[in-house]
């Protein structure tokens, strides 16, 4: 919260700067913004007015080491590691901070430089602990690795005999971040996450000068769905992982890139393991989804992978689940299926379910002879349905959300949702300007918001022109609608899709907006819907429990709200990880893999396939989810035609190519025809717009994994004894 | 260049026998020897393995080798035969190891798929 | 009052930027094409030439007492006059600002007489008064309020700004009450406000108290405060003139700078600039405080000699001139000097930077030869500790670590070669901070070893005798 107010206030006088515009306003004179020539180390390089010296250096591959300075926040400047020399100047800049002037030579590699950055080092030392053989740091700490590149090799603090180093009361901020304040060094970056990016004010500095301390202002947790973050911002061991806390050093783990799939965002994340356990999960570095965040349920609920585990198939005898064998259950499961006529045969998947285990089901179920395969969250059959696929993805991509001045969020809560998308909205709030609206339950964001009701009619009177809010969004250049895919399980969804459709048609028609820019945009929470919806399974749960099932496969799915009495005479066949809602009403359960134990394919709210590694086999007896059911397939005696994952991945190929496109986004189209196919007649449910999620207690536990993780359930008891502490 | 191809018959020095057939009455003495302390070693070791059965399994074993023909490599194989051959009698051996005759050599991975499924190889 | 600590502005030229290069290209008078020549020393000030006429307070400091010393006098003709003759004006004046860096004021003032990008400007007082030794502003504050009340208006006219803030010290209640009195009194009289003296330009005053924080006195800390956050020095660039005040261009003067600058231009720059030695212009509140008969605000001629003053005005060094063991010349922040060069110095910016010192507020802190000067830093230190804002580490770290090893030296429980680690440790401070609070903490230490080295030398030597026993 260092600069950022001042960036607003800027802005409420009528003139915007940007998040670097504080500091290149001396450059703003300039009307053309030509390229100026600086040397860094007697190398010339070229580079925008306005770039601060530290990014000129790395430009051309110069490294000044930082503490304080980060990419994503605002510049503080206040760690002075990154002090260089400017020739023909008597002090030192702080590199980080200072914009590059024309014909500047910078030498980061002098004497001055280095007597600065060793002065620094040795006054950050001075009241740093060194504990490092008891911190969780060690191995990955920025004040290590740089004390050992930049620092003086001997103590001269003598008054260790004296008076001693600083000590500093530990914090608690909950049941995520342990904190050893002794250790900080005061860089702020935690301060600036949470009010920057998290838009929690909760972290500040209190006392000044060598007391000065971080810390929440008054005793309280900082609860946010993204407070893990500061864990991987914090250069020192103050703030680490609680519930990594002494699990294990760096060098002793190995990392495998993965997909994280607890949202429908798909953040790229590094999976830690050691001896076949999943320790934790860190984010990795994509500029188009997750920046370099993570929200906490993804990076802490990895310790509901080792609990409530399905680690052997079992079987329902008499009335009670047993385990058996492989052989047994999946001949039962045969059985059933085989005696089912094709009718009579029904699948729902769930959220965590992969694009290989997807299609090998379909094709199951197709060579049974059944098109009766449904996802968990109802997607509205009516009007073009799941054929377009621009009706159902978010078309303008995550990072397009930057771009849009005017969005209207329909139905939706972001921040619990998809958390990376809310900082993304945060994000152009903050430094762009963008005017948000809210038709649905007022939730907290983060940011404010034009509230515009919670009835579904709002939409339509956007559409008609009828809504006050309406001469704003006209004057839109680049409006974007995200539309949380929760509403569409509603009676009226097939309502609130065409409506929504038409309101985004007819925004896309009057708006100067750039090539190819899309309006409308789905929000999805289930990191399997996409997936899916574009392999087709088009049925819904209501048309499930009207036909009357005798086999009900669940794929995973165990928030469906299926519940035994709504088939009494069915036999169920759970695949899936976990020992949750789906398998026990089952009679028959093959326990599949979790994510991070498989290569699988997920397609994530956009649209974008990635896949995830492999980085532990899965426990006990259980096998990845498409290998299960190509096995049934063969007991069943309509063997699928592929044995390895490349040949599933062919499969994938023929019916959607772009599944096993990895990275890529293809761009879904025919706006117009989806309209036309929209449903126009029906009217809306009385009822206002509902979430799941609304506030922070309902984020954790979404899922079969973040409902088994320990840590989880401290969180939600966290916020719950945070919020009555209040009252 | 021609020296390179040209085979030569190389005079070396025997082991033991100097030529085939006394090579091969060591042979058949040796292959008595085990003969007749087979009942005997089944006694001792009390393996669940019949005379009859030991007896089938030592004829294999010499079988494996029927097709070497170089004496001085023969040799060396009735050594190894009359050492293992005193270490199975003075009991210096443990039945598992006397066992290990009996043993599959290789066990067949797995190739179709529903089998790997099941095994659980991949 | 921590002008001083704007000492950053002595950054060379081409820091400020593109600002810097636009002024030059208009050529001003300024005190550096005045000739070289000139007086060679300062003093005897006569009472006709004195701009602060109620500096004691013995008449009345409200308006109609103000007016009778000629305060508000044709104010509108010179607001008419317009913003460059009035920053013309004080160009050749060569009033260097007051604060304690010395920055050229009309220079200063001109970096905001650009055109507007459409966001108001602001002229922010700094009456942020608490550096130790200083007392000039206050006077000021109390004993003639309408002088600096005047001097927002003129210097706002100059810059176009639309308001001034007036930041004063938390602990200066009744300087801020005779302050609010006097604005007041301004607004009533038409004198500030809508149509200030009809000349047709609005402008306001606000006040603002401070809680007593040294490092507020920073300008950008200054600022940060009055938007209501913590007092934090803010990276520069930007600098103030471009984003200050609320995102605005801002200029933050010290109020004995503004409050001279209505005098200047009545009675015209070239009066101004007839006093003192070139480029050090002008007449001066010094404050004498310490070792002296008579401790005094003076209003005296710049380059006037130290010892002159602090004979004439403060009634000599306790016990006699002999007896003076040194003089802080500019304020704490300031490295203290001993007798040799007391004896001669002039009190004007550039004979005390020659001494390897600083002018700054023009606080002189005499300390004869019963002073523990070794002590005497050790407090200064303390002082600086305490009010460093902890924002960044060579100042948070370094000067608590130097306040460790001051104490230990005030016993002498040290090693000699730690003098040698303390002037190190000194210089890893000094320039290498965000403001200048870590080189105003820096500097009474240098000053220290510079000086009295032998006495750390002989304290310690005195400590381990007695540990010996």
């Amino acid at each position: 919260m260092l600069r950022l107010p001042l960036i607003r206030a800027a802005g409420l006088s009528g003139c915007r700067l940007g998040a670097t515009g504080l500091h290149t306003t001396a450059s703003k004179l300039q009307a053309p913004p030509e390229q100026i020539e600086v040397f860094i180390d007697d190398i010339p390089v070229l580079v925008d007015p306005g770039t601060t010296v530290l990014q000129a250096a790395a430009k051309i591959g110069v490294e000044i080491p930082r503490f304080c300075y980060h990419e994503r926040l605002a510049v503080a400047g206040n760690c002075r590691m990154c002090l260089v020399e400017i020739e023909k100047q008597i002090k030192p800049v702080a590199a980080c901070a200072m914009p590059v002037m024309k014909g500047w030579r910078v030498k980061t590699n002098s004497d001055l430089t280095r007597k600065a950055r060793e002065g620094v080092m040795e006054f950050l030392l001075v009241n740093h602990p060194l504990d490092c053989p008891i911190c969780d740091q060690g191995g990955e700490c920025d004040l290590q690795d740089q004390s050992m590149a930049f620092g003086n090799d001997r103590s001269r603090f003598v008054d260790i005999n004296f008076s001693g180093k600083r000590a500093v009361e530990d914090k608690d901020v909950g049941p995520l971040i342990k904190t050893v304040m002794t250790r900080c060094i005061h860089c702020t970056r935690c301060i600036r996450f949470a009010s920057e990016v998290a838009g929690v004010d909760d972290l500040g500095t209190t006392g000044r000068g060598s007391d000065m301390q971080v810390g929440t202002y008054v005793e309280k947790m900082f609860l946010s769905e993204l407070s893990g973050n500061v864990i991987d911002l914090c250069p020192v061991g103050a703030l680490t992982s609680k519930p990594y806390a002494f699990v294990a050093r760096p060098w002793e783990t190995r990392r495998t890139d993965s997909i994280d799939v607890l949202d429908a965002v798909g953040s790229n994340i590094v999976v830690s393991t050691r001896s076949g356990e999943v320790l934790r999960v860190l984010p990795r570095l994509n500029e188009e989804i997750n920046e370099e965040w993570l929200s906490d349920k993804s990076r802490f609920a990895c310790d509901g992978l080792k609990r409530q585990r399905l680690l052997t198939p079992m079987m329902k005898v008499d009335s009670k689940l047993q385990p058996v064998e492989w052989e047994d259950a999946l001949v039962a499961a045969s059985r059933a299926l085989q005696q089912a006529p094709a009718t009579k045969i029904a699948a729902v998947t769930g959220k965590l379910a992969d694009a290989e285990a997807l299609i090998s089901l379909k094709d199951l179920f197709n060579k049974l002879g059944s098109e009766t395969l449904a996802t968990e969250q109802p997607f509205p059959k009516d009007g073009a349905g799941i054929d377009l696929r621009s009706s159902y993805i978010m078309n303008n991509k995550i990072a397009g959300i930057e771009e849009a001045d005017v969005v209207v969020l329909i139905g939706t809560n972001p921040r619990f949702e998809a958390p990376l998308v809310n900082t993304r909205l945060r994000k152009s709030y903050l430094h762009r300007e963008q005017t948000i609206a809210l038709i649905g339950p007022e939730v907290d964001l983060t940011y404010e918001y034009e509230h515009l009701g919670d009835s579904a009619e709002v939409i339509s009177q956007l559409k008609n022109g009828t809504h006050p809010f309406c001469a704003t969004l006209k004057n839109a250049k680049a409006p974007l609608i995200i539309l949380g895919a929760e509403q569409l399980g509603r009676s009226d969804g097939s309502k609130i899709l065409a409506e929504t459709q038409a309101l985004a048609a007819s925004l896309g028609k009057t708006v100067q907006a750039p090539e190819n820019w899309k309006v409308l945009n789905v929000l999805h929470s289930n990191a399997s819907q996409v997936a899916a919806l574009d392999l087709g399974y088009g049925s819904s749960l209501a048309e499930i429990k009207a036909q009357n099932p005798q086999v009900l496969f669940l794929l995973g799915a165990d928030d469906a709200d299926i519940k035994r009495e709504d088939f009494p005479n069915t036999f169920i066949i759970y695949l899936g990880s976990h020992g949750d809602q789906g398998a026990c009403i089952a009679d028959v359960v093959l326990p599949g893999a979790a994510y991070t134990e498989k290569n699988a394919s997920y397609v994530n709210t956009e649209g974008r396939a990635q896949q995830t590694g492999t980085a532990v086999n899965p426990p006990g007896m259980a096998r990845p989810d498409w290998k299960i059911i190509r096995a049934l397939s063969e007991f069943i005696g309509v063997r699928l035609p592929y044995d390895t994952i490349h040949d599933v991945r062919g499969r994938l190929e023929q019916v959607a190519p772009h599944l096993v496109r990895y990275g890529d986004i293809e761009p879904a189209n025919y706006f117009a025809q989806a309209l036309e196919l929209a449903k126009k007649t029906g009217s809306f449910a009385s009822d206002p717009l509902e979430l799941k999620q609304k506030t922070l207690d309902e984020f954790f536990m979404t899922d079969v994994v973040s409902r088994a993780s320990p840590t989880m359930a401290k969180c939600v008891q966290a916020v719950i004894k945070q919020r009555q502490a209040q009252l | 260049m021609a020296s390179a191809v040209r085979t030569v018959r190389r005079q070396v020095r025997p082991i033991l026998s100097i030529d085939q057939p006394e090579a091969r009455s060591r042979v058949l003495n040796l292959y008595k020897a085990w003969y007749r302390q087979i009942p005997f070693i089944v006694q001792d070791y009390h393996i669940p393995k019949s005379v009859i059965q030991c007896r089938k399994k030592l004829r294999e074993e010499f079988l494996k080798n029927a097709h070497v023909r170089d004496i001085r490599a023969i040799d060396l194989l009735v050594i190894k035969g009359q050492m293992e051959l005193k270490e199975t009698v003075e009991i210096w051996k443990q039945k598992g190891t006397l066992m290990n005759y009996f043993k599959e050599t290789e066990e067949k991975k797995p190739t179709d798929f529903l089998s790997k499924f099941l095994s659980g190889h991949d | 009052m921590a002008g001083v600590l704007a000492r950053c502005t002595r950054i060379p030229r081409r820091q400020l930027g593109l600002v810097g290069t636009f002024l030059n290209a208009q050529q001003p008078k300024t005190y550096s094409n005045a000739p070289p020549e000139g007086k060679k020393v300062g003093g005897n000030l006569s009472d006709e030439d004195r701009i602060f006429t109620n500096l004691y307070g013995r008449h009345d400091w409200r308006l109609k007492g103000s007016l009778q010393r000629g305060d508000w006098y044709k104010t509108k003709e010179i607001l008419d006059k317009g913003a460059d003759w009035i920053i013309n004006e004080i160009k050749v004046s060569g009033l260097r600002g007051r604060g304690g860096a010395g920055f050229p004021s009309g220079m200063k003032w001109s970096f905001m007489n650009k055109p507007s990008d459409g966001r108001p400007k602001y002229l922010v007082v700094n009456a942020d008064e608490g550096e130790p030794g200083t007392c000039k502003d206050r006077e000021i504050l109390r004993h003639d309020p309408h002088k600096l009340v005047e001097g927002c208006l003129i210097a706002g006219r100059a810059m176009g700004a639309c308001a001034a803030y007036i930041y004063i010290r938390g602990e200066f209640y009744n300087e801020a009450s005779n302050l609010q009195v006097a604005i007041a009194e301004a607004y009533q009289a038409g004198l500030i406000g809508k149509n200030s003296c009809g000349s047709g330009y609005d402008f306001d005053i606000f006040v603002q108290r401070g809680a007593g924080a040294y490092i507020c006195g920073e300008e950008t800390a200054l600022i940060e405060s009055i938007e209501g956050k913590q007092g934090k020095p803010r990276l520069k660039p930007p600098f103030p003139a471009d984003v200050g005040l609320f995102g605005c261009p801002t200029t933050v003067t010290n109020v004995e700078t503004v409050a001279v600058s209505p005098t200047i231009c009545r009675r015209g720059g070239t009066w101004f600039a007839s006093f003192g030695r070139p480029r050090n212009s002008g007449t001066k509140l010094y404050n004498i405080s310490g070792h002296v008969n008579n401790p005094c605000t003076v209003e005296e001629e710049m380059s006037v000699p130290l010892k002159e003053l602090i004979e004439k005005h403060a009634g000599g060094v306790i016990g006699g001139w002999d007896n003076l063991l040194g003089v802080i010349p500019g304020g704490s922040s300031t490295p203290i000097i001993p007798k040799t060069v007391c004896d001669e110095v002039l009190m004007d910016f550039d004979d005390l930077v020659r001494v390897q010192s600083s002018f700054g507020t023009a606080a002189v802190i005499v300390m004869n030869k019963q002073t523990d000067v070794i002590k005497a830093i050790a407090r200064l230190i303390s002082f600086y500790k305490h009010e460093s804002c902890g924002q960044c580490t060579p100042c948070r770290e370094g000067i608590n670590w130097m306040y460790k090893i001051m104490w230990r030296f005030v016993e002498g429980n040290a090693e000699e070669h730690e003098i040698d680690m303390l002037w190190e440790i000194s210089k890893q401070i000094e320039l290498h901070t965000i403001c200048a609070l870590g080189d105003g903490a820096a500097w009474p230490v240098q000053g220290l070893i510079r000086h009295f080295r032998p006495e750390i030398e002989s304290r310690i030597q005195k400590f381990k005798c007695v540990a010996a026993n």
